[in-house]
């Protein structure tokens, strides 16, 4: 069933993956030289000069920058980023414990978004201009332009201090999980509901639909049967890239939230200046988004057959 | 479906009652705003304070800042290179293994090993060696009279541990399963999450009143007032100005306010840089400078403007004032510079002390009433301590001494010139401040470290600002002052409901 031309579509695709992680590879390595010297910065204010030189050469600092490149490289390649400066464990063991709590909250935040906002978008797009759907896009607008730090501080405020319902911080309970992704799926729920309902509008205006119309078909079954299937194309493909930008850590509302997850990690790490687990946060962020955005690819081809190839 | 059914679960916990119930009995849970990485005291890259209640030092500070015994009965100088530590019998690890000579000098070797690249090191360089004179008995030499090491003995990295164990587990996993004497052994570790201690019945002081404690870590402020408020943490650290009112009015938190218990903030002088190698110049910034309206106005009081560097519960400690607010001998001083209209300079600052954007904002326009012109550059902190102390070539910065509570590590580092975070260039300071590390006699000590507060004074290497109080939440349950050293002993913290 795989033709020759979709073939190459789908090789062509990940070569420019493969040509993208190595662009980030670069950038991520010589980023740590732009700031300066990497080893006076990591010791502490009363360290001695020669204390500095000797972590430094331990470092590896002081070999050729190319050198410095290819061992950079090399270890990703392995899956070393060395060690944290401040854990002395492995990068990317460090990442990896992580991963569930920010996968967690990402599912959850994309799950009631995507579900409110099909189920409002298509409401709006239904009832086009009525008062109903001027309500929905009010909210919608609203959700999309309140920042997401001063949404969770309000949440907080007004779900933990004043109504005591839910707690502010941490993990492991059910309770903590629901400010946090609130919080975090308050811009998707916003965007999917305005997706849902223009994608749904200009479907509605297809000649196709025209047709059914005219055939007699109930208002309720034009709108599931014939109409969601197409308009929901777009809004899988835009789905598949909020997951991948969610997965590479929600890095405020994880620190509000003192939520234990990879965006955390990444705060904390550029602020103690961490490097290796900046370096290792910051590739895997892009290999998401460049694995993602290959899938999603992939299925376009396969899910509309208007673009065969 | 299971994202699904989490996300309806959720939901249903909305509407589930829920306690908030503060912590059962001879518990309790500390928010800190940072997270803890790593608990081995001889490698920490962050504050003490957990591992503070894992270990013990020789030497201990008390509730008045004294130095008293700690697993060490006694100490004194023999000659002006070697101190003697007589050391408590009969104590013993979390794991059983001894307490011992051996383990004092196994713990000192094991951060002056040039190989293990001790990001502290630093703080006990001038050791030269440790010697076991019996199992009871050490002696520490030292490359130069050094009056500071029973206070070396006080803080990280000295705090000592188990030879056996940790050459048994090695250091990665000592460091996260870290076994001390301290009053507090050990539980769990969850990066991020939390860290839990339990009593250690057996402790040599005796038996701690709270029985277990989980710390955890939530960096934003208002999530961690809230907290405490909500009765989810009973002891905050690091409570953000703006937020202590909310602690005040609540009617089931207090607020703790250690005067003078947090850093000195200065504003730093690139002394090699025109025009502010003039001391008139100097003189004429330092009087410019409304200290008590800034602390009066914008920090609400939470700190106390100063003369000097050296906070007053440090050793070597001179009572000197703040410079004077006057903005016309201000200007008198810039006509007698040479700069009867002023200047243009650059400051920069960061978000990092009390309300820091908003006190660097008020001091460019007390420089502005008196005819300098600032250009100020607000710097994210992670950018800002690369380029300070070399750019400037004003700039802001807090220094404190901190676990020492002694005029050197207060002074030293900021005002000697060549040391990295110094930009003064003093010659009479460098003599003194050179002769200080020189002598052990303390009234003599004393002395010289005045002398070099005076010359400061005089000569304005740095303009001194204000001394900022340590703020901290607790339940109305919990007993806590706060201390100088900002520690949080827990051994020292009982609960009201448990008396």
């Amino acid at each position: 069933m795989i033709s020759v031309k979709t073939l190459s579509f789908i090789t062509g695709r990940a070569l420019q993956g493969v040509v993208v992680m190595f662009g980030v590879s670069l950038i991520v390595f010589f980023a740590l030289f732009l700031t300066g010297d990497p080893a006076a910065l990591m010791m502490p204010p009363e360290a001695s000069r020669a204390e500095i030189e000797a972590f430094r050469q331990a470092m590896g600092f002081n070999d050729p920058v190319l050198v410095q490149y290819l061992r950079f490289v090399g270890g990703i390649l392995h899956g070393e980023f060395g060690n944290s400066l401040r854990f002395q464990r492995p990068a990317l063991d460090l990442l990896l414990d992580r991963l569930p709590a920010t996968a967690l909250l990402a599912f959850v935040a994309l799950a009631w978004s995507s579900l409110l906002g099909f189920v409002l978008g298509t409401i709006a797009a239904i009832r086009q201009n009525s008062g109903i759907d001027f309500a929905i896009r009010v909210i919608s607008l609203l959700g999309q332009a309140i920042p997401v730090f001063w949404l969770a501080l309000l949440l907080i405020i007004v779900f933990s201090l004043n109504l005591r319902w839910l707690p502010s911080s941490g993990i492991g309970t059910v309770q903590q999980l629901v400010l946090p992704s609130l919080a975090l799926g308050a811009y998707y729920f916003s965007a999917i509901t305005r997706l849902v309902r223009a994608s749904l509008i200009e479907v509605l205006g297809e000649n196709y639909i025209r047709t059914a119309r005219a055939k007699g078909i109930s208002n309720w079954r034009i709108v599931v049967h014939h109409a969601l299937r197409n308009a929901l194309i777009p809004v899988i493909t835009v789905q598949g890239m909020y997951f991948a930008s969610l997965l590479g850590g929600a890095l405020i509302t994880e620190i509000i939230f003192a939520w234990p997850g990879i965006g955390r990690l990444a705060v904390d790490s550029i602020q103690t200046k961490d490097f290796p687990v900046v370096q290792a946060v910051v590739i895997f962020a892009a290999l998401v988004f460049v694995v993602m955005n290959f899938l999603v690819d992939i299925a376009y081809v396969f899910l509309n057959p208007r673009i065969r190839l | 479906m299971v994202n699904l059914r989490t996300f309806v679960l959720a939901v249903a916990a909305l509407v589930l009652p829920l306690s908030t119930a503060a912590a059962a009995q001879n518990e309790i849970t500390i928010a800190r705003s940072v997270s803890t990485t790593a608990m081995d005291p001889g490698f920490l890259r962050e504050a003490a304070t957990i591992v503070d209640n894992i270990f013990d030092t020789l030497v201990m500070r008390d509730d008045d800042m004294k130095l008293v015994p700690g697993l060490a009965d006694s100490w004194k100088a023999i000659d002006d290179t070697t101190w003697q530590f007589n050391l408590r019998h009969g104590v013993k690890f979390h794991d059983g293994e001894d307490f011992n000579a051996d383990a004092v000098k196994f713990t000192i070797d094991r951060i002056l090993d040039p190989a293990a690249n001790s990001p502290t090191i630093s703080y006990i360089r001038t050791i030269a060696s440790v010697e076991v004179v019996d199992p009871y008995t050490v002696r520490i030499k030292t490359n130069g009279p050094d009056p500071l090491l029973p206070t070396r003995m006080s803080r990280y990295p000295t705090y000592i541990v188990p030879p056996k164990y940790v050459q048994k587990v090695g250091n990665d996993v000592f460091a996260r399963k870290p076994v001390g004497t301290g009053p507090y052994k050990f539980v769990e570790f969850i990066p991020d999450q939390h860290v839990i201690l339990e009593a250690n019945e057996d402790y040599w002081r005796g038996k701690p009143s709270i029985k277990k404690v989980t710390w955890r870590a939530i960096p934003d402020g208002t999530a961690r007032v809230t907290a405490l408020i909500t009765g989810e943490a009973d002891l905050v650290e690091n409570v953000p100005v703006d937020l202590a009112p909310m602690i005040e009015q609540s009617p089931d938190a207090d607020l703790v306010q250690v005067k003078n218990g947090g850093l000195t903030i200065y504003l730093g002088l690139v002394m090699k840089d025109k025009p502010l190698d003039n001391v008139k110049v100097r003189q004429a910034l330092d009087a410019a400078i409304d200290r008590k309206g800034i602390v009066d106005n914008i920090l609400r009081g939470m700190a106390t403007p100063k003369g000097t560097q050296v906070g007053p519960a440090d050793f070597g400690y001179l009572d000197i004032p703040p410079t004077k607010y006057d903005p016309q001998k201000a200007k008198e001083l810039l006509k007698e510079a040479g700069y009867p209209d002023g200047f243009s300079i650059k400051m920069q600052s960061s978000h990092r002390y009390m309300k820091d954007g908003e006190v660097a904002q008020a001091i460019a326009q007390q420089f502005g009433d008196i005819g300098v012109k600032v250009d100020q550059e607000v710097l994210d902190w992670s950018v800002y301590t690369q380029q300070v102390p070399r750019k400037g070539p004003i700039f802001m910065l807090g220094w404190g001494s901190t676990q020492t509570l002694d005029a050197d590590a207060a002074i030293y580092a900021i005002m000697r010139s060549g040391e990295p975070y110094s930009t003064a260039d003093v010659p009479e300071l460098d003599k003194l401040l050179d002769e200080s590390r020189k002598i052990v006699n303390p009234a003599a000590r004393e002395k010289v470290l005045h002398e070099v507060q005076k010359v400061a004074a005089e000569t304005v290497p740095l303009l001194t600002l204000y001394q900022e109080d340590s703020l901290y939440g607790k339940a109305k349950d919990v007993v806590f002052a706060g201390r100088q050293d900002a520690r949080i002993p827990v051994f020292d913290i009982k609960l009201k409901s448990a008396e």
